[in-house]
């Protein structure tokens, strides 16, 4: 195996993750309020959701990017890890809640007690989340279980390309639909809220926040270095191949639908990795959180960053919901048209991204001064990505 | 001779007249003597022998007594009842009619009276008598001219279980001509018979009602039951097993009615969806472009409907012929203007992304956001009102089964549309060259088809259809600004499961979901019934990975 990081990218990736993990948390335990350098509770939770929706980002690039399968249901997987934490940290509560009751608020509110009385109202499948580790592993497996089957079922029959979608849309679509219902045990549309209590210690203190958002940090950098392995090994290769055109890859004797499936369980957990550090920072987990809207939300942060590279997701991530935080404060009716406007000009005029922007801009550059030169230039086809191709 | 008939028939008229006017005069002399009289038993009786006049000054007067409206003036010591005029004068005072021959009272200088509300005193009724006229005033809606009046009133005096009632009916059966209130008549005596005395009867009744499939007595056979289930001395255990006897065969007979209406429902909403996957299996299945917009284009076809009503209300008013026309004009209108907003797609971003399926995905997602701001900014977010025209309100009644106009005419018309579809694509030289392109793009671009407009029109025709659509989807559902979202996921999994590309397939894929989702409805609620359809769906393309109707193809990724 080769050396997966050289020198120089060793060297940045260290100072930005030392900015990230070690200053700015830094900033907001160590300086007075007044400083013009301090960062509030407030934002750290802020920034600590941007870190989160860059590992469902990177989720999503890992499938779609480097192999080329568009999935509509990564906020499913992402939603499910948050609920898997969620359904703990709502057992946490204890008797803290409006009705002073063992079991969630929304179990009495319901009347779970003369439905479920053999266990003084808490459904059976809840009882062992009520053990940290068991709700950790349940983040895990839960999605990964979901996306073994879909991903076994949908490659088994090679559904691909635009039906993938449609599935994968159609599957998150239905499991929405499920969580809003109230007999399926998860709250309904209101979903899980109100935690106070996160492994022993009160969730919304300023050093839990920070702590929070140092492991999203942390688990950022551990799924960046996870993918950058892992794309530059040969199982990466063969991603990218199948990427560009499976039906070679699968000529060639390799079972596609293996390496397939084993990418999308992966992006699903590492999604719900990311959304079980999103919920207890934000404090609620509901339906609409899984809606396809979202799913495509993150595709568009994907797209607009930079597709098929592994900076490029991050960086829109964070540079999306940043600014949407900024434009539903200010332009709120507006917002919709400026996201929808986002995703048409990115993919008209940014097929690779924010990253890829430089050289878009230097290939541009180079007609230019071609042409003023009087060289005859084909008719260029600007709008054609070079290095990706998504479908044959 | 002439002449002799002729005057015999005038007198034969006179007659007629003065003996219509005597009848008339005797029911005022009646009721001015009900009023007067001070013996309840005996208002009671007089009342119940009005009723079988036949006098509208009857009606009128009982049901203004029944209201506390019939007033008693006091002249020479003699009490005569009233009603007040309706015209008042600016005093608010009102003439006052004689019931007695419906002259005004005039004072001693013969001019007339004015009341005013304080110097009225109100003849005397007490609860018993009110009831009484109640139910004589029912008694007269047994003879009402219109039907559904006539039929309710038997219903619900069935209803009362009252046995003096039961000549009445008879006598009201022997004149019927009406098939329903015929079958009404005898479903009120049926249940009017079980309360009974005599076993025989009431057996007979249990007989009667199970024949006649009465749904309306279903309550009063279940408290009958258990009744008799209670009291086994007074009811045979014959009488029992009749009970549940009838109570199963209306039972049986619900159960039909319901799925019938069940697959009635199910089969309009599947029109509705048909139109729009129909205009989604072209764009998508003929074009490969995957159109996440679609949704937006139906919601733009029910605003143009939502449009086109609110400007035919300004210009004719909110009712009568010429506003009715206006559905038509919508749905012309409707397609238009999402034909004109598919091509602007088309032209402004989709044919940037023909050789990019996955991108034209994303990008048409965003003109669906912007679209759905767009109306949420001009709209309002709210759902609007698109009324249904007068002659697409009611309904078909068969065997109480209901038949609405709205969903019969969306069925018929979704008919039409896809017989047109079908013409379009068979028929006429732009469906061959739809066709051609379709089969083999760069084939047909060499042998001289403009590949380019073909796409654009193409769309523009699929967006059309989506959004006629969208004005059918107006009359059965909200409009709102969200109407897209709701059932793009449908028509996509209808494309997908039919076989993309295929007519047949679509039409039959969304026939199966319309009517499955429908089905499911009533027993497991809306929700999980449409999740049980969409995991349906995915376990069926593992059968069938290309659908219902695949087109067959020797191209690796056919």
């Amino acid at each position: 195996m080769t050396r997966f990081l050289n020198k120089k990218e060793a060297l940045i990736l260290a100072a930005v993750s030392f900015l990230i993990l070690v200053v700015l948390p830094c900033l907001n335990a160590f300086l007075p309020k007044e400083s013009f350098f301090h960062i509030s509770d407030f934002t750290i939770t802020v920034y600590g959701k941007y870190l989160c929706y860059a590992v469902l980002a990177l989720g999503v690039n890992l499938l779609w990017g480097y192999t080329g399968l568009l999935s509509l249901g990564q906020c499913l997987f992402f939603a499910l890890g948050g609920y898997a934490l969620g359904m703990h940290l709502m057992l946490m509560i204890g008797k803290l809640g409006q009705y002073q009751k063992d079991i969630p608020d929304f179990m009495v509110f319901l009347e779970f007690e003369t439905k479920y009385p053999e266990t003084g109202g808490l459904p059976r499948h809840w009882i062992p989340f009520r053990s940290p580790w068991f709700a950790l592993l349940m983040v895990v497996v839960v999605p990964a279980l979901v996306a073994y089957i879909f991903g076994f079922l949908a490659f088994r029959s090679r559904i691909k390309g635009v039906y993938f979608s449609i599935l994968s849309q159609a599957l998150t679509y239905a499991a929405c639909l499920m969580f809003f219902r109230n007999d399926f045990t998860f709250g309904g549309n209101n979903g899980l809220t109100d935690f106070k209590f996160i492994f022993g210690h009160e969730i919304n203190t300023a050093g839990t926040k920070r702590w929070l958002y140092i492991a999203s940090g942390i688990l950022l950098l551990s799924v960046y270095l996870l993918c950058r392995w892992l794309t530059s090994t040969k199982f990466g290769l063969i991603q990218r191949a199948i990427r560009d055109s499976e039906n070679r890859v699968l000529f060639s004797g390799y079972a596609t639908a293996h390496f397939k499936l084993f990418v999308f369980v992966l992006s699903a957990v590492i999604c719900a990795v990311g959304g079980a550090l999103y919920v207890p920072q934000v404090g609620i987990i509901n339906p609409s959180e899984m809606g396809t809207e979202k799913s495509l939300e993150a595709v568009v942060w994907c797209a607009v960053g930079g597709r098929g590279t592994l900076i490029g997701p991050i960086i829109g991530a964070i540079s999306v919901n940043a600014m949407k935080s900024w434009a539903t404060r200010a332009f709120a009716e507006q917002w919709l048209f400026m996201l929808g406007g986002m995703f048409i000009l990115a993919v008209l005029f940014m097929p690779n991204g924010i990253v890829g922007l430089p050289a878009q801009l230097k290939a541009l550059k180079e007609r230019f001064s071609k042409r003023k030169n009087g060289e005859e230039t084909p008719p260029a086809t600007p709008l054609e990505t070079p290095g990706v191709k998504t479908a044959e | 001779m002439i002449r002799f008939f002729r005057s015999f028939l005038a007198g034969f008229l006179l007659l007629a007249a003065i003996s219509q006017a005597s009848a008339a005069s005797n029911a005022r002399n009646d009721l001015v003597a009900a009023i007067l009289s001070e013996d309840v038993a005996q208002q009671t009786e007089m009342i119940k022998k009005l009723a079988e006049t036949n006098e509208p000054i009857v009606v009128q007067v009982l049901s203004a007594w029944r209201l506390s409206g019939v007033y008693i003036h006091e002249a020479d010591d003699k009490k005569i009842p009233f009603l007040l005029d309706a015209q008042l004068n600016s005093d608010g005072a009102a003439k006052g009619a004689r019931i007695a021959d419906g002259e005004f009272l005039k004072d001693a200088d013969g001019k007339p009276i004015w009341f005013s509300q304080s110097d009225l005193t109100a003849a005397d009724t007490n609860s018993k008598l009110r009831k009484t006229i109640k139910t004589t005033l029912d008694f007269f809606s047994l003879a009402d001219p219109n039907l559904k009046v006539r039929r309710d009133a038997t219903i619900k005096l069935g209803q009362e279980q009252n046995l003096d009632y039961i000549p009445n009916f008879e006598a009201k059966l022997a004149k019927e001509t009406d098939k329903e209130t015929i079958r009404a008549l005898k479903e009120a005596i049926s249940l009017t018979q079980l309360t009974d005395e005599k076993k025989e009867t009431r057996i007979a009744a249990l007989k009667q009602l199970g024949d006649s499939k009465s749904i309306n007595s279903m309550n009063f056979l279940q408290d009958f039951l258990k009744k008799a289930k209670a009291d086994t001395k007074t009811y045979s255990a014959e009488e029992i097993r009749q009970t549940e006897a009838t109570i199963d065969t209306i039972e049986k007979y619900m159960a039909v009615g319901n799925f019938v209406g069940t697959s009635f429902r199910g089969l309009s909403t599947a029109a509705v969806l048909l139109i729009a996957a129909l205009g989604l299996a072209i764009t998508f299945g003929l074009m490969g472009v995957i159109n996440m917009a679609h949704g937006e284009i139906m919601a733009v076809g029910a605003y143009t409907a939502y449009v086109t009503q609110n400007l035919f209300k300004e210009w004719f008013g909110a009712t009568g012929g010429k506003f009715d026309m206006y559905f038509i004009v919508a749905l012309v209108m409707s397609f238009l203007t999402a034909a004109a907003a598919g091509l602007i797609l088309e032209r402004g971003i989709i044919r940037f992304l023909y050789k990019r399926p996955l991108e034209s995905l994303l990008a048409t997602w965003g003109v669906s956001l912007v679209l759905q701001q767009i109306f949420r900014s001009t709209f309002g977010a709210a759902n609007v009102q698109v009324g249904s025209p007068s002659w697409l309100s009611g309904s078909y009644v068969i065997q109480d089964v209901l038949f609405a106009y709205n969903r019969i005419f969306v069925i018929v018309f979704a008919v039409l549309i896809v017989y047109g579809t079908y013409l379009l694509l068979t028929k006429t030289s732009l469906g061959l060259q739809i066709r051609a392109v379709m089969q083999n793009r760069n084939m047909a671009a060499c042998m001289g088809v403009r590949t380019d407009r073909v796409n654009m029109m193409t769309f523009a025709f699929g967006s059309g259809l989506a959004g006629m659509a969208g004005a059918c989807m107006s009359q059965l559902a909200n409009v709102g600004p969200s109407l897209g979202q709701n059932y793009i996921v449908d028509c996509f999994m209808i494309v997908v499961l039919g076989g993309v590309g295929s007519l047949g397939g679509t039409v039959s894929a969304s026939l199966g979901v319309g009517v499955t989702n429908q089905v499911l409805e009533p027993w497991l609620g809306a929700v999980l019934g449409k999740i049980i359809v969409l995991g349906g769906i995915i376990l069926f393309l593992q059968w069938r990975p290309a659908g219902l109707f695949a087109t067959k193809s020797r191209s690796l990724d056919g």
